[in-house]
């Protein structure tokens, strides 16, 4: 019998900071360039693609992070559409209007919560959440603990946190240690 | 430790980028034409300046764009950045 | 025992005694103490040895230019340190402390005998001593060196303490909380700007704080009021943070600056568990003010020496801010005004003191004051000796020349129980020459000052060279409204009234009518080196300051010189007749004062020394007793011993079982690229050697990538999902890398092409399984997928479903036998793993790890990127000529091919090995030769893989040897360290030359 193993990680509460695992989302890294693409996404998510450097959108069933010039990450529960993925890669990979790649195992999406999470982040990141703290929707591709990361700040100190799979069991250890610390 | 201005990004600590040595040294378009010589120039000779530096960087663990840097080697310091394919600024010789 | 703890002041609690032990002795002190005020407050100033000559030394100072007073702290095999200035310490309850450098103690001294025939040990003294015999390094010199040397022991267990690292960014960092500091902190904050004021000590207020001198006062009021609600008001904003107890370790470019913070030394043992000792702030800073004071300097004459012999201001902070007094019959020895302040303050303490003053005469406020209270002040008077063992006792002054050259009339004798010195002022310049930032010398005071030349950074007060009150306040604030270009007026109307100091004598190296060889007149207290030794160097040729510094040691000890540097500097000048300015400085290294490792390394240690990566099927390799390997940051099952086995057992037990029925291998860390696009086949084209555009959908293909200098960089297997899809498998080391190198060449020389790259590693879940029963368990798992040879042949590709999930299925073989790899996503990982496992237990399925992996490809000559290839091999050094396309136009690293140098026919070329005893296992590493006889002995080459096949019962090796393409058959020789090994140049493939196993 095929059944779902997710990485060790339990929801801890300390100090201000909420830690939960919050998967039961598909992930999609969308690439592409031209006008053409830019509408087809925009139609296929009813969403316009951030421009914007670390910045998002979103509507009521995604969320759509800039990640570079030509490549965003959509993420949304997975009970929500199941099938935009094929639609998506049907239309953009298929038709070589640009690239579509489901990444939902490669990125543990971790949920961190609270008054210290950005405290917590700043023990093992260089990256200045000043601006970012103030402003919801932000996100941004950084180090935490020498570990690559995408974070989305959600609403107000609520971030979710996205690191690869094999490393995510480790940074999970590495944050619940540090709160230790705030 | 550099505060880098990713074209891209913004400014962002040196540890989020990796380094790629000198800029501009353009690959051959038909390596096969060239005599051992030339080809020893663009693989191995690289300029290794006190002062004015042109230089590439990679955003390694942001949006993993490759861009341009113009920096100091006496003092480090950043004088511009910009885009791969753009023009290196003129007003450094 | 005696009390030199004299009044009562606002810094210390009297009534909170804390006891501490010092050289095993027990001691009290006040809350509120350093470890030296409390010694002092005991009448201890014999606290350590000198280094090489092992005189008695005593506290010289206040704070973290101390070079005496060092000491160990603690005995605990895991906890103790050395090299702590018991100036810095804070006192706490149980402290236990001991001096350093003394053997058997501090009283009574062996290497004292160093002293007595110092005569004998002149500068360079070691470099000249132990050059010759070179055998009596090793045996004589060192261990007699290493026995009598040392500062402290070090901690010879894991430190048990928590540390930890964090990143701030401020609009402005102020470094030093002096009363310019505090002005700088507090404009900056009022203006809006998120501001930083750090602080080594406990309380802010730099040496302002416990000023009480009528003549120096700001609105009316004592300095020192004045500036405590200047505190209470910083305290309130709500911009600026504050950290005590915070010194700034190093200052690097584009205002990054490392900051230790002390948490918990100051507490009691007790208080210390489960927090974090200290912390290491990375501070990003817009601006930063440097306002880091000044430090006073000693003077150099002869036996300047003496434990009671003390910096002059340290004497007044000693008094005025704990309460203690440092003898009861002070002499102060100047050349300025400052020992005045000391005097008075001594004096209306009721302490007997009188004052030797370089300067002929001299007039100022504070000069008046001493002299209306009946202070007696010998001017143009210099100290020429002093005496007492243990203590000073007395000292001698004479007159000095006109000049000031020498000295003229009759010595006169003075009794002291204490000697206080003041050179003048030196301005601590270091984090602004550690920022980038050069330096001034200004001849009047003989300074160097900081040079502005940065937008970023500025120095104000004293470290600035502005020293009365007047000028640094006035100034401070002139510099910060321009520096933050703000416009603050809390100082507009601030009234200033101080003492001005009229006038200056400098003398470097003080005169003397005993010949120079015959004083000790120390400049560098804790390397033990004298006026003399900077004079011999300088006649022995030296000239850079650089050299000299390393010649004769001066400033090269814990304290970095802080009290040295200045007079080493000086005496060069002056004998070699240059102008000081032109000398320059040596250079100002971080750290400031000494960091622990624990600072540095934070909590990255234990299970946080290293980042880890898992696969998702971690788990049941733990479960399954696996040891594991570190490739790149992985964790991959090594071998799965059973009950009993060692590895050798385990390994050859997994590679027989592989090849007999079937083997199972978690591939997941293979580094996976999904690679989309138009020009997804041409890219392929031009960063593989072979030719891709051919390959047929749902078809693999292997390759080999080059760098431009056409060695081999990277391999592995790519399919062709559709027609412009493909993906790309990498070395697992490789993975990062080459993903790196292909968006390289995509965005820089190839941005034309339009191809994406996406990282998918992580994604996936991979199971091989290899072995004649391998198809049979697949039809188990994939009852309604054709595995037939036809169908499914070898280097092709499927996708079926597991259940309802996705599989993508790829025939291919690392280990020669017919095997599959099945990629799930990966949160199925674990779950295919078991089901896996589960179909394969009738056909002893067995789990191997990367040794057998390992083993396995050897048997049939597989290359591993990184262990048979160094990055000097070609493709044809590796005798894979066939995986190079002659026929496209380029790939990275074409051209190099037929380089001069790559097609010598000399290189180092893979070949087997076997040797003559087929049970002889080489040592990988091991160097080839043919003749062990010819000197020097020729090196051939080296071997790569090393193995013994169980399928093969013999031991099998890869290598790479010169010209090894040519010798097959050739016999040559492995020489090891107790015999030469005989081996035959063979074949690189051992087993199954033909591929019949990959479709038995
Ligand atoms: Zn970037």
């Amino acid at each position: 019998m095929l059944d779902i193993l997710h990485p060790k990680i339990s929801n801890i509460n300390k100090n201000n900071i909420d830690i939960n695992l919050s998967e039961e989302k598909i992930k999609i890294n969308i690439r592409g360039k031209n006008k053409e693409f830019f509408t087809k996404v925009g139609k296929i998510l009813s969403i316009i693609l951030p421009s914007e450097t670390n910045t998002s959108s979103s509507n009521e069933n995604y969320d759509v992070l800039w990640l570079s010039p030509d490549e965003w990450m959509i993420y949304f529960d997975e009970n929500k559409n199941t099938n935009i993925f094929d639609q998506l890669y049907k239309d953009i990979s298929t038709l070589n209007v640009g690239s579509i790649t489901d990444i939902s195992s490669q990125l543990i999406c971790i949920n961190i919560k609270g008054e210290n999470i950005f405290e917590l982040l700043s023990s093992g990141s260089p990256f200045n959440f000043e601006k970012f703290k103030n402003n919801v929707g932000s996100s941004t591709q950084t180090l935490v603990n020498h570990i690559d990361v995408i974070l989305h700040h959600k609403s107000k100190n609520n971030v979710n946190l996205f690191v690869r799979r094999s490393f995510s069991e480790h940074l999970y250890e590495w944050l619940v240690d540090s709160s230790n610390f705030i | 430790m550099f505060l880098i201005n990713c074209p891209f990004c913004g400014e962002r600590d040196q540890s989020e980028f990796s380094s790629g040595g000198e800029a501009h040294i353009v690959r051959p378009k038909q390596p096969t034409e060239l005599s051992d010589d030339e080809w020893a120039e663009y693989l191995f000779m690289r300029k290794n300046i006190k002062g004015i530096q042109f230089e590439r960087w990679n955003h390694a663990h942001g949006c993993r764009k490759w861009f341009n840097v113009v920096r100091d080697t006496s003092n480090d310091k950043i004088l511009s950045v910009y885009k791969m394919g753009e023009k290196p600024p003129v007003n450094y010789k | 025992m005696p009390n030199y703890r004299i009044h009562k002041t606002e810094y210390i609690d009297e009534t909170k005694r804390v006891s501490f032990k010092y050289d095993g002795k027990t001691y009290f002190g006040c809350e509120g103490d350093t470890l030296a005020s409390a010694l002092l407050a005991n009448g201890i100033h014999l606290v350590g040895r000198s280094f090489k000559y092992h005189r008695p030394r005593g506290i010289v100072s206040c704070g973290a230019e101390e070079p005496n007073a060092i000491c160990q702290i603690g005995s605990k095999k895991d906890l103790t340190e050395p090299n702590v200035r018991a100036t810095e310490l804070e006192l706490y309850e149980g402290l236990e402390a001991s001096s350093q450098n003394c053997w058997p103690n501090v009283k009574f001294d062996i290497g004292g005998i160093n002293n007595f025939i110092s005569p004998l040990i002149p500068a360079g003294f070691y470099y000249k001593t132990f050059m010759w015999p070179k055998s009596f390094w090793k045996k004589v010199y060192e261990p007699l060196i290493r026995l009598s040397a040392g500062l402290g022991k070090s901690p010879t267990e894991p430190d048990p303490d928590i540390y930890d690292h964090k990143h701030v960014h401020y609009d402005v960092l102020v470094i030093g909380g002096g009363i310019s500091g505090i002005i700088a902190a507090k404009m900056a904050a009022k203006n809006n700007l998120k501001t930083l004021l750090v602080d080594d000590k406990k309380i802010l207020g730099g040496s302002t704080i416990y000023q009480n001198n009528e003549a120096i006062k700001i609105d009316d009021k004592l300095s020192s009021e004045w500036l405590k609600n200047e505190i209470q008001e910083i305290n309130k904003l709500s911009n600026l943070t504050i950290k005590t107890r915070t010194s700034i370790a190093a200052y690097h470019g584009y205002n990054f600056l490392l900051a230790k913070e002390n948490l918990t030394d100051h507490l009691p043992e007790e208080k210390k568990k489960n927090k974090i000792r200290q912390r290491l702030w990375k501070i990003r800073a817009k601006k930063v003010v440097i306002a880091t004071g000044s430090i006073e300097r000693p003077l150099v004459f002869n036996n300047n020496d003496r434990p009671g012999i003390l910096l002059s201001n340290s004497i007044n902070k000693y008094l005025d801010f704990y309460g203690v007094s440092c003898g009861e019959n002070i002499i102060l020895f100047t050349n300025n005004d400052s020992a005045y302040e000391t005097s008075i303050s001594l004096h209306k303490k009721g302490i007997k003191n009188l004052i030797v003053d370089l300067r002929k005469s001299a007039s100022s406020e504070l000069i008046k004051q001493a002299e209306s209270l009946g202070i007696r002040i010998y001017f143009n008077h210099v100290v020429t000796n002093t005496f007492g063992y243990r203590k000073i006792n007395s000292l001698e002054i004479m007159k000095l020349s006109e000049d000031g050259n020498t000295t003229v009339g009759n010595k006169i004798k003075l009794s002291c129980d204490c000697l206080g010195m003041s050179g003048g002022w030196t301005p601590m310049v270091h984090m602004h020459t550690q920022s980038g930032g050069k330096l001034n010398f200004r001849d009047d005071d003989q300074v160097f000052l900081p040079k502005e030349n940065s937008e970023d950074q500025i120095s104000v007060g004293s470290c600035n060279g502005d020293f009365d009150l007047e000028n640094i306040i006035d100034k401070t604030v002139n510099k910060i409204n321009k520096f933050l270009d703000i416009d603050n007026q809390d100082y507009q109307d601030t009234n200033i009234i101080c003492s001005k100091e009229n006038d200056k004598r400098n003398i470097w190296l003080l005169p003397n009518k005993i010949p120079l060889g015959k004083t000790k007149c120390f400049i560098d207290f804790q390397n033990d080196s004298t006026a003399k030794d900077i004079k011999l160097a300088l006649k022995e040729g030296f000239r850079s300051i650089e050299h000299v510094k390393r010649y004769t040691t001066t400033g090269m000890a814990t304290d970095q010189g802080k009290l040295s540097n200045m007079h080493a500097l000086g005496i060069i000048a002056d004998t070699a007749g240059v102008k000081m300015g032109t000398l320059g400085t040596t250079t100002f290294r971080p750290p400031f004062t000494p960091l622990t490792f624990g600072t540095l390394v934070g909590r990255n240690v234990g299970k946080f020394f290293e980042v880890v990566r898992k696969t998702s099927m971690h788990e049941w390799h733990v479960e399954n007793n696996a040891e594991f390997e570190n490739v790149g940051q992985w964790k991959r099952p090594w071998y799965y011993p059973k009950k009993g086995e060692n590895m050798h057992d385990a390994v050859q037990r997994e590679s027989k079982a592989a090849r007999d029925s079937a083997g199972i291998l978690d591939a997941s860390t293979l580094g996976k690229i999904d690679i989309q696009g138009t020009d997804a086949s041409e890219f392929l084209n031009r960063v593989y050697t072979n030719a891709w555009s051919k390959l047929a959908i749902g078809k693999c293909r292997y390759g080999l990538m080059l760098n431009e200098d056409g060695m081999v960089y990277d391999d592995g297997v790519t399919t062709r999902i559709s027609e412009n899809h493909y993906l790309m498998t990498t070395t697992t080391g490789g993975a990062a890398n080459v993903l790196s190198k292909l968006e390289d060449y995509l965005q820089t020389e190839w941005p034309e092409l339009d191809v994406y790259l996406t990282s998918v590693t992580d994604h996936y879940s991979t199971a091989s399984i290899c072995g004649p029963n391998s198809k049979k368990i697949l039809n188990k798992l994939f009852p309604n997928l054709d595995l037939s040879d036809e169908n499914f042949p070898h280097m092709s590709f499927k996708e079926d479903k597991l259940e309802n999930i996705n599989c993508r299925i790829m025939r291919i073989s690392f280990t020669g036998e017919q095997s599959y790899e099945i990629n799930i996503e990966a949160k199925y990982g674990h779950s295919l793993w078991k089901m896996c496992i589960e179909a394969g237990k009738e056909f002893n399925l067995t789990p191997y790890g990367t040794e057998t992996m390992h083993l396995l490809r050897a048997e049939k000559g597989f290359i591993i990127v990184g262990q048979d290839t160094d990055g000097t091999m070609t493709p044809s050094d590796l005798q894979m000529d066939w995986i190079v396309s002659k026929k496209k136009f380029d790939f990275i690293g074409k051209r190099s091919l037929y380089r001069s140098d790559t097609v010598r026919e000399d290189r180092k070329q893979l070949v087997g090995l076997l040797t003559d005893d087929p049970k002889e296992i080489l040592e990988e590493g091991a160097q080839i030769v043919s003749d062990v006889k010819s000197k020097p002995i020729d090196m051939l080459g080296h071997v790569t893989s090393s193995y013994f096949s169980p399928n093969l019962n013999k031991s099998i090796a890869l290598a790479v040897v010169r010209s090894g393409k040519t010798m097959k058959g050739q016999k040559l020789i492995i020489p090891m360290e107790n015999k030469n090994i005989n081996v035959t140049v063979s074949d690189t493939i051992f087993l199954d030359k033909e591929n019949k196993r990959l479709n038995a």
